[in-house]
């Protein structure tokens, strides 16, 4: 090999350049691999959590409860409401699932229009999801002071508004989406509950 | 004696000629990077304190007999010891003051140009400490687990599911699955206090490194000093001790200034917020987040598309195309601007027209979003404020960039007659 190499100094030059080529392929595959190896962690460390994110499990038949206050988790009653009056409110027994929530309102039939689905109203009770869509805050009813300037829905993350006499269309700011309408009814005994699910996607366009 | 003692087995004096005779300028507007550095320091002390009483789980805990999250609970009880809510607002105050130090301290870099070859390299490692001390004073909104903590992390964990292609892989792995997750608090607990400190300590430790290595910028009046100075190139005062008395004024007096407003200002006041509830009130984030806050305000809902299979969504463009954006002009900045030779004397901010008035437009349209933030309380449409925005900052810029080439003319012409 030596005197190969000393007879042929083109290939003298060859043989150290595979050496060392040798040395650094054997380090970057190494290197690879090692890094390669940390890929498995990547799922590892994101965890997928079951039945996770934003999955409404609100339906027809569940009835109504303060989502906060004095009162929380005792029952809406239909009395307890003057036209112009909102209030945050969950279904239930599922309390715990922060996609339910919701707020219901109260204003005059006469007030609606279109988009809203006036058959998933009852006697002016209206009902949508609280959760804005743009970033997932919850909305608050801004009610106004003199009467015939309009309330709206306001979230007071980003200042998104929502006109809910008119299906909770977008009318300011930076919500992608409308809120999604549920149904609601007054019961025989007074008190609201759910006639449906939501009627479009909830919580944040992402 | 005993310095001698350590000197015959470390070589203390080599060390002394080596670093600590390193010149610095004697100019105020170098001291910022330091202010940075003692809260840096006041962030650990105080975090010790507060690490050892803090539990990060959000597992239900009696608090006074309502049942909270035991992060909450234990934020509520480091407020009830002797001085613990002074030692948590300092904590806070002085995380607000280590982000304006840091921006100044940028500001100051970039309007004296002292970003330019040889010194890309520490400009880089610059924004790398701002984007890590952001994000350790974000990981911290939530650890108390107030109804404040829970909102801000609520909105960043949908900005972060929004980022084109990636964002549910990202936001699961920065939250540890969908917020709000069992895993979360711990995983932002240990990034708050080792991980993001971590990369903050061996940042630093670089930057003064590449500091001392390459020395700073000096005046450009210390040209013809040059020599001057005991045949060195910088012109300056001695780190030790000189410099080091200086410094440690400052940091005593900043201590000062630090603890006078803990005590007396409130900050993040976990008891009026509470623990997590539902119903969401006005809530602003800590101004150096505001231009993010204002700027997603004034995005359009409606501005959603897809391209190239990535979904576009205002979030998106708020929460992560415009500060991805800031990230990389910053960036970009030594790159631009670029000469061949190495400098190392600054030049006058007055005599650069197009980056000094670039700079002037660029903090005024962070100012402008910022005030977008406010727009719920200025009565202002997003529509108009993000036109007066653009309006504003263009003429601010365009005004500046005049009045400096002006002047830089006027000034060129008074060099020539003198020389």
């Amino acid at each position: 090999m030596v005197d190969a190499s000393s007879a042929y100094p083109d290939q003298e030059e060859k043989v150290k350049i595979t050496r060392r080529r040798f040395t650094l392929g054997v380090l970057l595959a190494a290197g690879a691999g090692a890094l390669g190896s940390l890929l498995s962690l990547v799922k590892v460390l994101a965890p997928e959590m079951k039945g996770g994110g934003y999955v409404a499990t609100v339906g027809p038949g569940d009835q109504l409860v303060y989502a906060q206050g004095s009162r929380q988790g005792s029952h809406l009653r239909a009395s307890e409401f003057q036209v112009g009056d909102a209030v945050l409110a969950y279904p239930q027994g599922k309390t715990g699932n922060q996609a339910n929530i919701v707020q219901l309102i109260r204003l005059k039939e006469t007030e609606f229009r279109p988009p809203i689905r006036q058959e998933l109203t009852d006697q002016g009770f209206v009902a949508y999801s609280a959760v804005c869509t743009h970033l997932g805050c919850i909305v608050s009813w801004v009610k106004s002071p003199q009467d015939p300037a309009p309330s709206y829905t306001e979230c007071f993350c980003h200042n998104s508004l929502f006109d809910p006499a008119r299906g909770a269309k977008v009318i300011g700011g930076p919500a992608p989406i409308p809120l999604a309408q549920i149904g609601v009814k007054v019961s025989k005994d007074g008190i609201l509950v759910f006639t449906s699910g939501f009627s479009g996607p909830i919580g944040p366009q992402v | 004696m005993i310095f001698q003692w350590f000197d015959e087995r470390l070589e203390l004096k080599k060390f002394k000629d080596k670093f600590l005779t390193k010149a610095f300028p004697t100019h105020p507007s170098f001291l910022f990077g330091e202010i940075a550095l003692f809260s840096f320091i006041t962030l650990v002390v105080t975090g010790i304190f507060l690490g050892l009483f803090y539990e990060p789980s959000i597992r239900e805990v009696s608090l006074f007999g309502a049942m909270v999250p035991a992060a909450y609970a234990s934020a509520v009880r480091i407020d009830l010891l002797p001085l613990g809510m002074v030692i948590r607002r300092i904590h806070h105050w002085s995380a607000m003051i280590m982000i304006a130090a840091i921006l100044t301290h940028l500001a100051r870099i970039y309007f004296t140009s002292a970003y330019r070859k040889p010194r890309e390299v520490n400009w880089l490692i610059g924004l790398v400490l701002l984007a890590m001390t952001m994000g350790a004073a974000f990981t911290g909104y939530l650890l108390p687990y107030s109804q404040f903590s829970v909102t801000a992390t609520s909105i960043a964990y949908y900005i972060s599911k929004s980022v084109p292609w990636v964002g549910g892989w990202i936001s699961r792995l920065l939250f540890a699955g969908e917020f709000p997750a069992d895993g979360t608090v711990p995983r932002f607990f240990f990034l708050h206090v080792m991980v993001i400190p971590a990369v903050l300590v061996a940042m630093i430790g670089l930057h003064l490194l590449i500091l001392v290595k390459q020395k700073h910028t000096e005046p450009a009046a210390n040209k013809k000093r040059k020599g001057a100075w005991d045949g060195r190139r910088l012109v300056g005062i001695p780190v030790w001790p000189e410099q080091s008395l200086i410094s440690l004024s400052l940091c005593f007096f900043l201590l000062f200034v630090v603890v006078l407003m803990a005590t007396y200002i409130p900050l993040n006041p976990i008891e009026t917020y509470g623990p997590p509830s539902p119903g969401t009130s006005v809530m602003r984030p800590d101004w150096y987040f505001l231009p993010i806050y204002g700027f997603l305000k004034l995005v359009p809902g409606d501005l959603s598309f897809t391209i190239a299979g990535a979904k576009i969504t205002p979030e998106t463009i708020g929460g992560v195309l415009f500060p991805g954006l800031l990230g990389l002009i910053l960036a970009a900045i030594p790159f631009l601007d670029r000469v061949s030779e190495p400098q190392n004397y600054i030049e006058n901010p007055l005599h650069r027209p197009l980056m000094t008035s670039l700079g002037i437009g660029g903090g005024m349209f962070l100012c402008m979003t910022t005030l977008a933030g406010y727009i719920d309380v200025l009565h202002i449409a997003p529509a108009s404020m993000a036109i007066y925005t653009f309006f504003v900052t263009m003429a601010v810029w365009v005004i500046s960039y005049l009045l400096l080439r002006l002047y830089s003319r006027e000034g060129k012409k008074g060099n020539h007659v003198k020389t």
